[in-house]
């Protein structure tokens, strides 16, 4: 499969999972998984997991506007998203990159 | 050397090497090296030295808000930053974002396996 189409896929399921049931996002770390989330470095699937559910807000949306893909080596593949973040109740949406 | 220093050191590298002279960026890469910049993919070290100094700006000046990094596996490592770019002659600063794929070389330093660079608008 092309590997823009695969990038594309994966953040399509990545924030609609997100923005529906942060935990849901678990199947798609492991043990071995890093987030770092605003400086923060958290390891392991569960951990990671734990971290998401608990950000302060209930409900969010995120709307991408770019994802960029290469591949990265013995078989992995680097994306590379930016878009904004808005939260219930919150006037001005937030800008991110990840 | 702790992972967070050497990513520190390469960022410091990286960008003054790039305000300084473009072209010095050169052996950063290798003929495998990507570069998405904007959008547009480029391969290779010769071709990406070629975009970076045909930007359509003499002087330019990164300033650097915020420096990540992970290992990435296989000895690599992942640096994602965040600041901004002033090009001269400009009144207000550009935002960016830009992550790298380090991999170490033979003689114990790093060099660029993919680099994706996105301006970052209001």
């Amino acid at each position: 499969m092309d590997p823009d189409a695969v990038a594309k896929a994966f953040v399509e399921h990545y924030y609609s999972t997100f923005d529906a049931n942060r935990a849901g996002l678990a199947n798609l770390y492991q043990e071995g998984s890093m987030l770092t989330f605003e400086g923060q470095k958290i390891q392991g699937s569960q951990s990671i997991v734990a971290k998401l559910t608990s950000l302060p807000f209930q409900q969010c949306k995120h709307n991408i506007t770019t994802v960029d893909c290469q591949p990265s080596g013995s078989g992995g593949m680097l994306v590379f998203v930016s878009g904004n973040l808005q939260l219930a109740g919150e006037q001005h949406a937030l800008k991110f990159s990840q």
